[in-house]
């Protein structure tokens, strides 16, 4: 049993377009302190990711993260905190 | 004159007023400088100009229909043209583009652009041959949609034809009626009117005459790879969900527009995601010709075998902007402005615009409002009709506004009186600079600048002076593709975007081009088209939004509290001016700069 002090923060993870065709799933949760943590963690849910979306914790190119529908990432050292949404979605918003 | 590989080197003039046609070489300086599509349209414009300022539904009105070196190339998404005009909707310059056969026959009958001017007595279809021009009646076909037309003319005078024809919309002279092409619209801006205003419902073109390309062998491995590269991640958006899928993202993101932009989150969204507009199985895919991307999605539709080709641009302006989430209406309203050739993004807009200014009490449409779907589908046919209330909005939200009067003006979704597309410029604030400089006006697809706003490297709800530069840059790039004429869906597949463009135009043409020679190729369009507009009477107070985005706040969702300040944008609008080489307010030395190559003769 884990401590309170050493649990990892609870990160909704949603996908949208690409990721979501791939993964079936419209989100799920994870724990995780890290974005590449999480990532690394979406690819073993979810393997159809792997190789199509991400790989091995990184987003591959032409996918990005949105943290809490605000800023935008691809780097995996950003620190997640609790209750963090990290969106994977289709880089290309044109349309 | 020797011509260079990839051009015909001429353009053909034909007046509709006196039934006659002339074929005009195009010097290979203005060629190499203005390239093709929206450049070279820019320049026949500007060159051929009747006088300083004219009436783009007057009879003198130029109005070009213009190819590019790529076309007829083995180069993936090439096969597209440009309509280039004055815009009746916003007394600008307006540049659409349309792909596939008109293209690739139009540029095979020996020229590089169409330039019709004048005026038929009656309603006319222009064919134009390598062998000739034949002006046809279209009096039996007024009235028709283009789709019909186009049957009708294929019918009569031969299949071999392809046809560019306008709806009722346009022949009534709806400010933002489209021209269609094989159920592909050049659409913004109207320009389906100004052929209206000419009594001509379609050209219809054929041609055999080909152009030699400067290195064969070259352009075909470029062209094998690009085709390869298309088949790839970078366009699995477009290819597999088609834009549609963007309606949900946005809404997530609190950046889509919604109620005549009165906040930047759908309820009804999930009800017009994809999935839920048809089942994936019910929906089939079409492609432009010389097009391996096919981004075209399908949708079925009741009582219609065709179905209706939705985007996310008709999903949104003709759902959220209006409140409507059925998806049957939406479906609908979209079908509806493809057959009668209305914009779709004008008429959300327009109809939203409509809504907003019942529900203050401005105005008085009985059963008009938000998420009124009946509504909506009424005002579309009242809007392409020109009847009650469709009269006043048929002229667009700018104009709308002006007779409304008072507080209208500051909610009308336009800027220089091109409504907005649907990006949301609280929350995507680099986007908002790219619209309110707009040559063309409130535009995704001139600018491009949300590439900025999705990037990591920006911040979308703090623009400052530093995405200046990223601005320009997409701007420039958007500039290039629209010359060249290649398909934005292919931006994702070049690593340098405008090196990968110099090589396919250098394989084309002979010419020894370089990713730097794009760039002032770009400057030199853009400022031309500055010029073009400030000959239209053109005036920096243009270069602004509609007060709502300064003065109210998003509601809700992700992008919550975001809004825009004026005294910022309008700080970014003076340092893009600079950075442009223009003065600070955004007057161009000279009339027309020397930069441009205008100030002498071609």
């Amino acid at each position: 049993m884990k401590s309170a002090g050493t649990e990892r923060p609870k990160i909704t993870v949603e996908f949208f377009g690409i990721p979501r065709e791939r993964s079936g799933r419209s989100a799920v949760e994870v724990e995780a302190g890290q974005l590449g943590e999480a990532l690394r963690e979406v690819g073993q849910q979810l393997p159809s990711l792997e190789g199509e979306c991400l790989e091995d914790g990184r987003l591959l190119p032409g996918f990005l993260v949105s943290l809490n529908a605000r800023e935008f990432t691809t780097d995996p050292t950003t620190t997640l905190r609790d209750g963090d949404c990290v969106l994977i979605l289709s880089a290309d918003a044109g349309g | 004159m020797p011509v260079p590989p990839g051009y015909h080197g001429c353009y053909l003039h034909v007046d509709l007023s006196t039934r006659s046609a002339v074929s005009i070489p195009i010097s290979t300086d203005v060629l190499r400088r203005f390239v093709g599509g929206s450049g070279l349209g820019t320049w026949l414009l500007l060159e051929q100009a009747p006088e300083p300022s004219w009436d783009p539904l007057g009879a003198s009105a130029p109005l070009a229909f213009v190819f590019s070196p790529l076309v007829g190339s083995p180069l993936t998404t090439s096969a597209k043209f440009a309509v280039v005009a004055k815009s009746p909707l916003t007394g600008r310059i307006n540049d659409s583009l349309a792909s596939s056969h008109f293209a690739l026959n139009g540029k095979r009958t020996g020229h590089d652009a169409l330039l019709i001017t004048g005026s038929a007595e009656v309603p006319t279809t222009l064919v134009i041959e390598p062998d000739g021009v034949r002006f046809e009646s279209a009096e039996s076909l007024w009235g028709h949609s283009s789709r019909e037309a186009t049957a009708e003319i294929r019918d009569e005078f031969g299949k071999h034809l392809h046809v560019a024809a306008i709806g009722p919309a346009g022949e009534r002279q709806v400010h933002f009626a489209t021209i269609s092409h094989d159920a592909r619209h050049a659409g913004r801006g109207g320009l389906g009117a100004v052929m209206g205003a000419k009594q001509l419902k379609a050209l219809a073109v054929h041609g055999d005459r080909q152009v030699e390309f400067a290195d064969t062998a070259r352009l075909v491995s470029l062209s094998r790879d690009l085709s390869a590269r298309s088949f790839g991640p970078a366009t699995a958006k477009y290819r597999e969900l088609g834009t549609v899928s963007n309606l949900l993202t946005f809404n997530r993101l609190g950046a889509l527009p919604t109620r005549n932009f009165q906040g930047g989150v759908f309820e009804g969204a999930e009800a017009l995601a994809p999935d839920a507009l048809a089942p994936d199985k019910e929906r089939t895919r079409d492609s432009c010709a010389a097009c391996t991307i096919g981004c075209e999605h399908i949708f079925p539709l009741e009582d219609s075998a065709a179905g209706v080709r939705m985007e996310y641009e008709n999903l949104f302006a003709l759902g959220p902007l209006c409140g409507v989430a059925d998806p049957a209406t939406v479906l609908k309203a979209s079908a509806r402005c493809d057959e009668l050739g209305l914009d779709t993004i004008s008429t959300g807009a327009t109809v939203a615009f409509a809504m907003e200014c019942v529900e203050r009490g401005l105005i008085e449409i009985p059963g008009l409002g938000f998420g009124r779907g009946e509504a909506l589908l009424e005002m579309i046919e009242d809007i392409a009709a020109r009847r009650d209330w469709g009269e006043l909005f048929s002229l667009g939200t700018r104009a709308a506004a002006e007779q409304i009067g008072g507080e209208a003006r500051g909610f009308a979704p336009h800027v220089k009186g091109l409504e907005l597309p649907g990006y949301e410029p609280r929350a995507l604030q680099s986007m908002a600079l790219g619209f309110a400089v707009g040559t063309r006006g409130a535009d995704h697809n001139r600018s491009g600048a949300y590439e900025v706003d999705f990037s990591e490297d920006f911040d979308r709800f703090d623009s400052g002076p530093e995405v200046i530069e990223a601005v320009i840059r997409v701007e420039n790039e958007a500039v290039v593709m629209d010359s060249l004429i290649l398909c934005k869906f292919l931006r994702g597949v070049f690593e340098d975007r405008l090196a990968g463009m110099a090589e396919l135009l250098e394989a084309v043409t002979g010419w020894d081009v370089t990713s730097g020679e794009l760039v002032e190729t770009a400057e030199r369009i853009v400022t031309a088209k500055k010029s073009f507009n400030i000959r239209q009477g053109w005036t920096p107070a243009e270069d602004t939004l509609p007060q709502r985005f300064f003065q109210e706040p998003l509601p809700e969702g992700a992008s919550r509290a975001a809004q825009l300040d004026e005294k910022r944008l309008a700080d970014q609008v003076r340092r893009y001016n600079l950075a442009r080489g223009w003065t600070e307010e955004g007057w161009v030395a000279g009339e027309l700069p020397a930069e441009t190559g205008l100030d002498k003769s071609p």
